[in-house]
């Protein structure tokens, strides 16, 4: 512990307080209870001096870790639960915030987003994804992650190992790289479009990943495709059959050695897009990185930073086992929500209405300030 | 021995033959200061010293050996009494190269056991291959040592997520391991050389290190580049280009996009003024954040430090290469492209 920086945001939601340090447990919990901070963050690095400024800190290595949430993954329902307001001139839009206003170019937002059902499934999808690279590629087997619910909408994965504390920015950025499949060249994971060649089904790392996601692409009706396949593709797949079978058999890229290179690539392209895990690359590159600790809560949802075993993920259920609250209730008037579960139960959607609500739910709401609690006393029957 | 002599081994038999400065001038080691010399006048012209260890067999082939190998700590030695930097980083590279050519030529277990010195432990496995009744040798690298070792390679098929890797374990062929081990000897020797001594040499040695230095500074001086006065935006790489426009069509740039496009400009020999002008289009533009930002990028306020645009690596994670063209496929840092393009420009004026 003595080898962390804390941080701590407090209530006002401006006030960041850093570079603390603690040597022992006691003296923290006594911070946390004088701060009473909305939000509290340790630093994966490990310092000699974890008080002192940067430069001053005397960095001697630091976790890699891992940072999947549906912000960075396109899902269809934004455009349903999420909206944003410009801080400039007042416009709001729905869905993922812009880069800029549309009315006034302004890049400064206010966001509220919802951890729907479908998003969170997105998020842990992708989760299942890097525990299986960090496994099969990487050679950590899950038992050696930290997994664990973000809080919000996404998973945050620690790894403590000694082997990579001492890897350099640069070297973690080529392994957010590997994971994005950013400056992958097809020639090298053995593809030849020449002579129509490529790794097949069952190789290891990328090559297998390509082969298996082209071989999907490639088969996919049409219906699924995205984009108009062209009238080469189509041929190749009115011999569906016959390509499935001699696939098992030669290999594919013999047949579809007939398609032109601009297709060839644009189904690598597909290929590496779908492969990909979408990790937030800032987070595993940065050495010096803040992340939410375990078992506090997240000041935008009151629920918790929760850990959990790597081979549960499946069965893991966020809006369940994040819950902080669980006892009594709060009134509440609330200006909008959107339908929303937590636990078993499913509320709203509200607007302009007073309710008494689970703490949970009520939590929920004002954390995401559309919501404010009322003074009225709660009446017992 | 007289192959890789840094090795310890190497060290050993030096002491053994216990060599004293003052008997350089001994015309019986004539043979070894001629060759230490000829080993830095290698580095200084070719970037490469040549490897003399091969010779006729017998008596006299070991005496080659053993004046190869004294050649060794002496040019070591008159390296570091020229106290020149630069030729202390050419001598390392020369020498790493001369390792990497005959490593590559060398045994398996010869390069395994130098890895080893170097903390580069790799396993080997041999696969036989049935239908080609062959056995294939492959190396595997850990792949936090495998990207230590590589951080300063810029080729491609480098990266991490071009290679094959299965369990943290990186394949990596015969060729590359020599490579890999050539950089850790570069290094190895860099640090080795980064001392200063006021050893007294006898005077012939002192005269061969003077006509040394000559050399060095003499082709030092015709390589030298100026950067062009004035910005040439058509020497812009296709990234900076973007950014340019971009900027002046007051379209929106993220941080890292306006720290690029102007730690980039101030580098190409842009003014500070200049450059904050660059911003000016933007619908949110402050004159006096944007002033005090590029100040500080260019260095001159407080911290002093002058700050060079993100190399391409760097760039492509962020989404800011757009692609790039040829030059790009042979340069990895914008500015790089920058003095590429000119240089080009220069030559075939008709050519853009």
């Amino acid at each position: 512990m003595e080898k962390r920086e804390f941080a701590f945001l407090l209530f006002n939601g401006k006030t960041m307080l850093r570079h603390k340090g603690f040597k022992r447990t006691e003296a923290f919990r006594d911070s946390l209870k004088d701060l009473s901070p909305s939000d509290v963050y340790y630093s994966c690095a490990y310092y000699s001096s974890p008080e002192e400024e940067m430069s001053a800190k005397g960095w001697t290595g630091a976790d890699l870790v891992f940072d999947i949430d549906a912000d960075h993954i396109p899902t269809p329902c934004k455009k349903e639960h999420d909206t944003w307001r410009c801080r400039n001139c007042g416009t709001v839009g729905r869905g993922a915030k812009p880069e800029e206003c549309s009315k006034c170019a302004g890049q400064k937002f206010d966001v509220i987003r919802w951890p729907c059902e479908i998003c969170l499934e997105v998020a842990k999808k992708e989760t299942i994804k890097l525990i299986e690279v960090l496994d099969t590629d990487f050679g950590f087997s899950p038992n050696e992650l930290k997994l664990a619910f973000s809080g919000h909408r996404g998973y945050h994965v620690h790894i403590e190992n000694e082997a990579i504390r001492m890897l350099s920015a640069t070297a973690r950025k080529e392994v957010v790289d590997y994971m994005m499949g950013i400056g992958l060249e097809p020639a090298l994971q053995g593809f030849d479009f020449q002579r129509g060649t490529g790794p097949s089904l069952e190789d290891f790392g990328w090559k297998g990943r390509l082969a298996r996601a082209a071989y999907e692409s490639l088969t996919a009706t049409q219906e699924q495709r995205e984009k108009p396949s062209s009238k080469k593709i189509k041929s190749v797949l009115q011999q569906k059959e016959r390509t499935l079978g001699r696939w098992k058999g030669e290999g594919p890229w013999v047949l579809v050695g007939k398609l032109s290179s601009s297709n060839w690539k644009r189904i690598i392209h597909e290929a590496i897009e779908k492969q990909s895990v979408k990790i937030d690359t800032v987070v595993t590159t940065d050495v010096h990185r803040l992340i939410r600790l375990s078992n506090t809560l997240h000041g935008e949802t009151g629920l918790k930073k929760v850990e959990f075993d790597a081979g549960e993920i499946e069965r893991f259920d966020p809006l369940k086992s994040a819950i902080a609250f669980a006892d009594g209730a709060v009134r509440v008037e609330v200006a909008e929500a959107p339908q929303f579960r937590l636990g078993d139960t499913v509320y709203g959607s509200f607007k302009d209405q007073r309710v008494e609500l689970p703490t949970a739910a009520a939590m929920f709401l004002l954390c995401k300030g559309v919501a404010k609690a009322l003074e009225e006393p709660v009446v017992v029957q | 021995m007289a192959k890789y002599p840094f090795t310890p081994e190497a060290a050993e038999r030096v002491q053994e033959l216990d060599l004293r400065t003052t008997e350089l001038c001994n015309p019986e080691y004539g043979g070894i200061i001629a060759r230490a010399e000829e080993r830095i006048r290698e580095a200084v012209e070719d970037a490469l010293v040549s490897d003399q260890t091969t010779g006729p067999v017998g008596g006299s082939r070991l005496i080659k050996d053993d004046v190869e190998l004294l050649s060794f700590p002496v040019a070591v030695m008159m390296v570091i009494y020229m106290n020149d930097k630069l030729l202390k980083r050419r001598y390392a590279l020369a020498e790493a190269k001369r390792a990497y050519h005959l490593l590559r030529q060398d045994s398996e277990e010869k390069i395994t056991t130098i890895a080893k010195r170097f903390n580069l432990s790799m396993k080997q496995v041999k696969t036989y291959i049935k239908s080609l009744e062959t056995t294939s040798s492959g190396f595997y690298l850990d792949f936090t040592n495998y990207l230590k070792g590589t951080g300063i390679f810029h080729e491609r098929k480098w990266k991490l997520v071009n290679r094959t890797m299965q369990h943290g374990e990186v394949q990596v062929t015969k060729d590359e391991i020599a490579r890999l081990v050539a950089e850790e000897i570069r290094a190895h020797m860099e640090e080795k050389l980064d001392v200063k001594t006021d050893l007294k040499l006898p005077q012939d040695v002192v005269d061969r290190i003077e006509k040394l230095k000559q050399l060095h500074l003499a082709l030092r001086k015709m390589h030298e580049e100026e950067m062009p006065k004035e910005t040439v935006v058509d020497a812009f790489p296709p990234c900076v280009q973007k950014l340019y426009k971009t900027a002046s069509d007051k379209g929106h740039l993220s941080h890292i996009e306006r720290f690029t496009l102007t730690s980039f400009l101030l580098n190409a020999g842009m003014p500070v003024e200049n450059v904050v002008e660059c911003f000016r289009p933007a619908s949110d533009f402050s004159e006096k954040m944007t002033r005090y930002q590029v100040e500080h990028i260019a260095g001159g306020r407080g911290g002093g430090q002058k700050y060079v645009p993100p190399k391409c690596d760097t760039l492509r994670t962020h989404g800011i290469c757009t692609g790039g063209d040829e030059i790009c496929e042979r340069t990895w840092r914008p500015l790089q492209y920058y003095q590429k393009k000119i240089r080009l420009m220069k030559s075939h004026p008709s050519r853009q």
